[in-house]
C-alpha cells in the first residue's frame, strides 16, 4: 500500500535535513507503530506522506498504491484515501464540524467516483460513525477543535477518520492527551475501523496505546531515520530501557551513510 | 481642513444653485435646507491632505459632475428578491431617494408607533420631526452633513413610544436604479426609541445597476433610557457608487446601542458611525465586516465616545480584502474626564489575500480618566497555512479551504445579527465574494 523509500526531506523555509533516508513498507490491512525520541522527525514523516507544504522532498520517493505521490497536494492524497491524525490539530473556529465533515465526505467521495450524501443522509450516516469513538452529538454543532481540551481534539481526529474511511492513516500521538477511559475508547474505535483493507501507522513514543491496539510492526526512528525494526515485543523493551542503546547502533547499519 | 482647488470644489458648489430651486413642502424642512446650505457655501470639501482623509483619495468624487436624483424618472423596479421575509408588513421603501408607498408596508407594526416617510410626516407639520430631526448628531462642522441639509428630501422616520418592545424587525431599503447620468442622492432617517422601548432595524441600501452615483444617507438614532436598539446596516451599493455615511447614535441611561455594519458594495465608502454616551451605565456596540475586491475603497473612521461612568462598548472591525482593495479604519476612542470605570474592546482585523489590497489602521485613544479597562489591537493577516493545510488534508482543494476560512472569518460578525433572513443574505454574500475571487489571482 504504502512504500518509502530512502526519504529525505528539509525544511522548506532554512534547508535543514529532517528525514534523512527513511525506508518503510506498509501493507494492507497492516498495523505499524513508529517510536522514537522527541525531535527524532515521526510528525515530519507524517506530515510529508500527508503533503504539508513546509518540506520539500530532496530525495527519494513515497509511493502508494504503486504510483508516486510527491507531486500530488494534500487534497489529492487525501482523495486517494491518506489520512493523517495531526499530533496537534488545528483549531477552525467558525467552521462546525458537520461543515467540515460534509464537505470532506462528500468531495473524497465525488473524486473516488462514489456516491454523495445529501444533507439528511449523511446525518444519519454520520451519528451511526460518531458511536465509534462515543462521540455526543452536540460535538457536530461545535466549531472544529476551537475550544477543545487536547483529549477532544485527539479523539475528534479519530471521529473524523471513522467518517472519512480512509485506506492509510497516519495517526501521530493520537494516545497523548487521552485519560485512560478515553484511551481505551479511542482505541477501541481504531480497532473498529482498521480492517483488512485499512492500513495504520501510529506514531508514539508511549507504548501504552499498544496494549490495546497491537501492532504488526515497530519502527524506532532516531534523527531521521528508521533506526530499528521489530515486532510487538521491541516497543516493550523500548519502555523498558529507553531509546539510549539504540544511539549505539550507528545509523550505517541502515543505509551506509553517514 | 485645507481648501479645495476652485476645480474640485466646483461640482458639490454648483449644485447649490440647484437647491435654491427646491420648493418643501414645509417650513421647517426649507429652513433647515437653507442652513444647510449656508454651512455648505462657508465649508470646504475634505481633500486628502486633510489628517482625517488622508488615507484615501476624493478624486472620483470630485471628478465627475451630479445632477440630483429627482431629474429620474419615477422607476418601478422589482424589488421582491430584496424583501426579506420577516419584516414583509414592516418595510419602508425609498427609490432614488422617494417614498415608495407601493412597496412600503408597516401593518405587522402595532398603532402606537409612528413610522413613515419623513417627508410625509414633515409637509403634514408632524411635531416629531421638529423635535427630533438632528438633534442626535455630532457631525457639527462637516460639510457632508450640512449637504445632506441642504439637500433634505426624505428618508425613514420611526418614533417608538416609551416601554414599546417590538419584535419585529424594520427593514429600511434604499434602492438605486440604473441611470444614464451621474447623480447625487440623500437621505436622512431618524430611529428613536423612547425609554425602555426596543427595536430592531435593518438599514439596507442596494444599487440594481453598476452605474456611478452619489448616496449620502445620514442616519440619527436616540437609544432613550433603558432602551434597546439594534442596528444593521447593508450596503450593497453599485460597484461605481460612491457612499459617504454618516450616522450617530446617543445612547442615554441603562440604553443598549448594538450596530452591524457590513460593506459590500461600493467603489469608495466611507462610515463614520458616531457614538455618544448620554448617561451612565450604557453598553454599545459598533461592529463591522468589510468584504472588498476588485478597486473597491472602504474607509471606517468611528468614534466612541465615552462622557459617563460606566460603560461596556465593543467594536470588532473585520475586513477581508482581495485584488486591489484598500480599506481604512480609524477607530477613535475617547474617554472624557470622570467617565471612570469604562470597559472598552476595539480590535480591528483584517485578511489581506492579495499581494496588491492594501490596509490602513489605526486605533486612536484619547483617555483622561484612570479607572478605565481599554483593550485594542489591529492585525493584518493572511489566511492561516496551518488551518489550510489542516483542511485539505481531509480533502477540501485550495478554493474550498479559503472560502470555508473566510466564510467562518466573517461569521463572527454575522452570527450576531438576529434576523434570520440577513445572516442568510449574508452567507450568500461572502459565498458570491469568496467565488468572484475563483478566476482572480488571490495569493496566499
Ligand atoms: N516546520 C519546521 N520548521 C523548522 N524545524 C522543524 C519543522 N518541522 C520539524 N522541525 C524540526 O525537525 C525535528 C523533528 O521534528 P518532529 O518531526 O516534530 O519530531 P517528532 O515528531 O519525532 O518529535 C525537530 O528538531 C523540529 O524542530
Ligand atoms: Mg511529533
Amino acid at each position: 500500500m504504502l512504500k518509502i523509500k530512502d526519504l529525505h526531506a528539509v525544511v522548506e523555509e532554512d534547508g535543514s535535513e529532517i528525514l534523512k533516508g527513511v525506508n518503510l513498507t506498509i501493507n494492507k490491512g497492516e498495523v505499524h507503530a513508529i517510536m522514537g525520541p522527541n525531535g527524532s522527525g515521526k510528525s515530519t514523516l507524517s506530515k510529508v506522506v500527508a503533503g504539508h507544504p513546509a518540506y520539500e522532498v530532496t530525495a527519494g520517493d513515497i509511493l502508494f498504491e504503486g504510483e508516486s505521490i510527491l507531486e500530488l497536494d494534500p487534497e489529492e492524497r487525501a482523495h486517494k484515501g491518506i489520512f493523517l491524525a495531526f499530533q496537534y490539530p488545528v483549531e477552525v473556529p467558525g467552521v462546525t464540524n458537520k461543515t467540515l465533515l460534509r464537505q470532506a465526505y462528500n468531495t473524497i467521495a465525488k473524486a473516488q467516483g462514489k456516491e454523495e450524501l445529501d444533507p439528511i443522509e449523511f446525518e444519519d450516516y454520520v451519528a451511526e460513525r460518531m458511536e465509534v469513538v462515543e462521540m455526543r452529538p452536540e460535538f457536530l454543532e461545535r466549531s472544529v477543535n476551537a475550544g477543545f481540551s487536547g483529549g477532544e481534539k485527539k479523539r475528534n481526529e479519530i471521529f473524523q477518520m471513522a467518517v472519512l474511511n480512509p485506506k492509510l492513516s497516519f495517526l501521530d500521538e493520537t494516545d497523548s492527551g487521552l485519560d485512560i477511559d478515553a484511551l481505551k475508547v479511542v482505541a477501541e474505535g481504531i480497532n473498529q475501523i482498521s480492517g483488512k483493507e485499512n492500513s495504520i501507522v501510529m506514531v508514539t513514543h508511549y507504548q501504552r496505546i499498544l496494549d490495546y491496539i497491537v501492532p504488526d510492526h515497530v519502527h524506532v526512528m532516531v534523527d531521521g531515520r528508521i533506526v530499528k525494526s521489530g515486532e510487538k515485543d521491541l516497543a516493550l523493551k523500548l519502555e523498558e530501557q529507553g531509546y539510549d542503546w539504540l544511539a549505539e547502533i550507528p545509523s550505517a547499519a541502515v543505509n551506509g551513510q553517514k | 481642513m485645507t481648501t479645495l482647488k476652485k476645480k474640485e470644489q466646483t461640482f458639490l458648489i454648483d449644485l447649490l444653485d440647484f437647491q435654491d430651486s427646491l420648493n418643501g413642502n414645509s417650513e421647517f424642512v426649507d429652513n433647515v435646507r437653507m442652513k444647510g446650505a449656508d454651512e455648505v457655501r462657508n465649508t470646504p470639501f475634505p481633500h486628502s491632505k486633510d489628517e482625517e482623509w488622508r488615507f484615501i483619495s476624493l478624486r472620483d468624487l470630485y471628478s465627475d459632475s451630479y445632477q440630483h436624483v429627482s431629474v429620474l424618472e419615477e422607476k418601478d423596479p422589482d424589488l421582491r428578491d430584496y424583501f426579506l421575509p420577516e419584516c414583509a408588513n414592516s418595510r419602508l421603501v425609498f427609490i432614488n431617494g422617494v417614498f415608495s408607498i407601493k412597496h412600503s408596508s408597516v401593518e405587522a407594526l402595532p398603532d402606537d408607533i409612528v413610522i413613515d416617510s419623513l417627508a410625509r410626516l414633515a409637509a403634514s407639520d408632524n411635531p416629531l420631526v421638529k423635535e427630533h430631526l438632528n438633534k442626535y448628531t455630532t457631525f457639527e462642522g462637516d460639510v457632508f452633513s450640512s449637504f445632506s441639509d441642504a439637500f433634505l428630501q426624505d428618508g425613514a422616520f420611526i418614533y417608538v413610544p416609551k416601554g414599546r418592545k417590538i419584535d419585529t424587525p424594520i427593514h429600511l431599503l434604499f434602492v438605486q436604479t440604473e441611470a444614464d447620468i451621474t447623480y447625487f442622492t440623500t437621505s436622512h432617517s431618524v430611529i428613536v426609541a423612547d425609554e425602555g422601548s426596543e427595536i430592531t432595524v435593518v438599514e439596507d441600501h442596494i444599487g440594481l445597476g453598476d452605474n456611478k452615483y452619489f448616496n449620502l444617507p445620514v442616519v440619527e438614532v436616540s437609544a432613550g433610557k433603558e432602551a434597546y436598539v439594534k442596528h444593521t446596516k447593508i450596503q450593497r451599493d453599485s460597484q461605481e457608487a460612491i457612499h459617504i455615511a454618516r450616522t450617530s447614535a446617543f445612547v442615554e441611561k441603562h440604553a443598549n446601542y448594538e450596530s452591524y455594519t457590513i460593506t459590500i458594495g461600493a467603489k469608495l465608502s466611507r462610515n463614520e458611525p458616531r457614538i455618544s454616551q448620554r448617561d451612565e451605565e450604557v453598553k454599545f456596540t459598533v461592529d463591522g465586516l468589510v468584504l472588498i475586491d476588485g478597486e473597491q475603497v472602504s474607509d471606517t473612521h468611528s468614534v466612541m465616545d465615552h462622557r459617563f461612568p460606566h460603560c461596556e462598548s465593543h467594536q470588532l472591525h473585520k475586513c477581508v480584502i482581495i485584488d486591489k482593495a484598500h480599506s481604512v479604519f480609524n477607530g477613535k476612542i475617547f474617554v472624557r474626564p470622570h467617565a471612570q470605570k469604562i470597559d472598552s474592546f476595539q480590535e480591528n482585523r483584517n485578511l489581506l489575500l492579495s499581494r496588491k489590497g492594501l490596509v490602513n489602521t489605526k486605533p486612536q485613544l484619547e483617555i483622561f480618566a484612570d479607572d478605565v479597562v481599554c483593550t485594542h489591537g489591529a492585525t493584518i493577516g493572511q489566511l492561516d497555512e496551518e488551518e489550510v493545510f489542516y483542511l485539505k488534508s481531509r480533502g477540501l482543494n485550495e478554493k474550498q479551504a479559503k472560502e470555508l476560512l473566510i466564510y467562518a472569518f466573517a461569521l463572527e460578525t454575522i452570527e450576531n445579527i438576529t434576523v434570520d433572513s440577513v445572516q442568510k443574505l449574508l452567507v450568500d454574500e461572502v459565498h458570491n465574494f469568496t467565488e468572484r475571487q475563483l478566476h482572480s489571482e488571490f495569493t496566499i
